[in-house]
């Protein structure tokens, strides 16, 4: 093992380490409520959640326990972003289920030196970690000081500081950060979860009372103003004012993420809702593109990592992970979506956004693609035929030797619904700023679709599922569901004249933004409102 | 929009500098492709293309007020002007729109929208077959250009109305086009 040291103890060589440690909230109370139920569902989220994403990241499982695990990770980045992509997937499962049946995690990480034994690791930076999981809130991820460094300008999330710590039997107090993968929901923190925020932050009080006199005193005007403004009447105002370092941070964090693109949402961890992100402020709109307030964080071209996505070069479209599982495609509505069928998807990567003007100008610039895209860098390129759509990923493929190719149009479902079978991802019911489509409220231009990342992501981090511009998929059309493939692949016959789009555009109703509607083009023309988002096996 | 245009090429310039490691000669000789795109955006908001004064859009079959049982062929006619694929700008030449039930306003200097009302024949189709369930229903065409937008005179077909009968078997019934 890479800088180990066996000075002192034979056969337990120390390491630097980043520590991920979880654990379940409410565990005894899901066992009490149904045992059964709740084991058997944690079996299958440790087996096709957990485990798998815990190696995609070059991680290890060090030891499970009954209703946690901890694990090791070489770099604290990695650690942080399974964190996150663990959470997702895992709010994604809950909403299908009442909210009494969730299965939560609590999730602290930490960079620390540990003794490293065949099955188990030891030392303080392991107890860090166990104690930064169990301050975090259900769904959250916890991480210390030193792996707040580590990550802090490399993976663009909200990090919300909570002060210094004094930890149950750890020496000296730790510097506590949440991470919020939205950087949108900082402010909803403030807005929406004031008062889990308040007790928790009571009872953070009541343990370390120490962690005041390290307050960073320059912070504390700007984020008293913060709070105060954001804290809804009727609240516990005592603790706001009395430690606003607790939420330092976040006022001016707020300035800085709210105009970006959303970074998927957290599962809200006391509501009773549907993890449903909600986005105080409007997105950049065309003329305020890259406007003052990003200067915080680089603009989305040009950093190769942003959030959890994965990004195969500068200029490749950015990615995020899909967990495999199975879901019912279709839905009653229109005779194209029936039969409703039982589809199994195997993980595989799809693009966060449709591919943008940006990212299409480099293919043109190879001169693999035609030089179809107008409107600015982060407009959805559009005005595309299947044949384009597929030069493009065609070219994509080669120039990065992986395989990138079309989503199928089940791919397409599964990753829209991200574990809902409701009409759209949030719910029955279209609502404001969730869409851009004909009469889904503002923002709304009826010449041309909204940037990408303008709205929400769904809970498995993709955008622009609802609206914009339609995605061709790798399917030929066919009116209905008879006879389609049940194994997530493409349905497809040579020379097909007409394929799939899915996700309707701006210049449809509602009912066209569905996560089950379907419409068909002819294979070789071009419209205005169609364009193109990438998939690619894992 | 000459400042979009600046920052696509600094964009591409920035691109192929940063990715694609090559000497200076050929990042510059990429720069002749984009230098196309003025060309190109331009044609994404021309004036309205013009169709002759006596060019005729009409529904060849079915006629106005018939009753169907089933599913039908639709038969469109054009005279005085030619039809083409989409994105063929030979003056004169268009490709067929099939409205169905539609009684929104089409508007002349937007796209015809595409959904389960606005049907497209930009391969340059003359007839389709539609299954529509049982009722009244409406047909109407409307001959697009190159980029799917109504020609100048507005060149649409007369409106017809047909009754679709309840099928004699039970079939699930179908609003979407292109059979196979």
């Amino acid at each position: 093992m890479p800088g180990e040291s066996t000075s002192h103890v034979v056969g337990s060589p120390r390491r630097l380490a980043a520590i991920l440690a979880a654990d379940i909230s409410g565990y005894s109370r899901l066992m009490g409520s149904d045992e059964e139920g709740t084991l058997a569902r944690l079996k299958r989220h440790r087996r096709e959640i957990i485990e798998p994403t815990i190696q995609e990241h070059y991680g290890r499982i060090i030891k499970t326990t009954g209703d946690g695990f901890l694990a090791m990770f070489d770099s604290p980045l990695e650690a942080v972003r399974c964190a996150i992509v663990i959470q997702q997937t895992m709010a994604a499962r809950n909403t299908s289920l009442p909210p009494e049946q969730w299965i939560r995690y609590r999730i602290g990480v930490n960079l620390g030196d540990v003794i490293v034994d065949p099955d188990d690791i030891y030392g303080e930076g392991v107890n860090i970690a166990a104690r930064l999981e169990n301050l975090a809130d259900p769904g959250g991820v916890f991480i210390s000081g030193g792996v707040y460094e580590q990550i802090k300008n490399k993976l663009v999330c909200g990090y919300q500081s909570l002060g210094d710590e004094k930890l149950k039997n750890i020496t000296d107090p730790v510097r506590i950060y949440r991470v919020l993968p939205d950087p949108a929901a900082v402010a909803k923190i403030t807005r929406h979860r004031w008062s889990w925020a308040a007790a928790g932050i009571t009872s953070l009080l009541i343990l370390g009372a120490v962690g005041w006199s390290v307050m960073q005193p320059e912070r504390t005007e700007g984020a008293r103003q913060g709070a105060a403004l954001d804290q809804p009447a009727g609240t516990t105002s005592a603790p706001a004012s009395a430690d606003p370092s607790r939420t330092g941070a976040t006022s001016s964090a707020r300035a800085a993420l709210d105009t970006l693109p959303g970074m998927p949402p957290v599962p809200p961890p006391s509501s009773g809702t549907l993890p449903i992100p909600i986005v105080p402020t409007p997105p950049p709109s065309a003329t305020d593109a890259g406007g003052p307030t990003v200067a915080a964080i680089p603009p989305p071209v040009k950093t190769p990592e942003t959030g959890l996505g994965l990004r195969d070069c500068q200029g490749c479209p950015e990615m995020v992970r899909v967990p495999a599982g199975s879901f019912r495609m279709g839905s009653e509505e229109d005779s194209s979506e029936k039969p409703i069928h039982t589809v199994q998807i195997t993980a595989f990567a799809i693009g966060r956004y449709p591919v943008t003007v940006a990212e299409w100008s480099r293919c043109v610039a190879a001169k693999a693609c035609p030089d179809l895209a107008r409107g600015e860098d982060m407009d959805p390129v559009r005005n595309l035929s299947w044949l384009d759509a597929q030069q493009y990923v065609v070219w994509l493929a080669q120039s990065t030797g992986l395989p990138y190719r079309l989503p199928s149009e089940a791919e397409w479902e599964y990753a829209a619904r991200a574990g809902s079978s409701a009409r759209y991802w949030w719910g029955e019911r279209m609502a404001p700023r969730m869409a851009n489509c004909k009469g889904c409220g503002d923002p709304y231009d009826p010449h041309q679709p909204l940037k990408v990342g303008s709205l929400s992501p769904n809970p498995f981090g993709l955008n622009d599922v609802n609206g914009g511009v339609a995605q061709w998929v790798a399917d030929c059309w066919h009116p209905t569901y008879q006879g389609a493939p049940a194994d997530g692949s493409a349905w497809t016959e040579p020379d097909c004249r007409e394929h799939v789009l899915r996700g309707g555009s701006w210049r449809n109703d509602a009912s066209y933004a569905r996560s089950a509607s379907r419409m068909h083009y002819d294979t070789g023309v071009r419209y205005p409102a169609h364009g193109l988002r990438v998939a690619r096996s894992l | 929009m000459p400042a979009a245009f600046k920052a696509r090429l600094a964009a591409i310039a920035a691109f192929s500098a940063v990715l694609l490691p090559l000497p200076e000669g050929p990042a510059q000789a990429q720069n002749p492709v984009p230098a196309q795109a003025p060309a190109a955006a331009q044609s994404s908001t021309p004036a309205q293309s013009t169709a002759p004064e006596d060019a005729v859009l009409y529904i060849i079959y079915p006629r106005d007020g018939q009753r169907i049982r089933g599913s039908f062929p639709v038969r469109f006619g054009l005279r005085n002007m030619g039809v083409t694929h989409a994105g063929d700008r030979t003056p004169n030449m268009g490709h067929h729109h099939l409205l169905v039930d539609t009684d929104e306003e089409i508007d002349p200097t937007e796209p015809i929208p595409t959904d389960r009302q606005h049907l497209h024949f930009g391969a340059g189709q003359t007839e389709t077959r539609l299954d529509l369930p049982p009722g009244r229903h409406t047909l109407q065409l409307v001959l697009g250009d190159a980029d799917h937008r109504p020609f100048r005179p507005l060149l649409v077909s007369k409106k017809v109305t047909v009754t679709v009968l309840p099928p004699r078997r039970t079939k699930p019934p179908q609003t979407s086009r292109a059979q196979r």
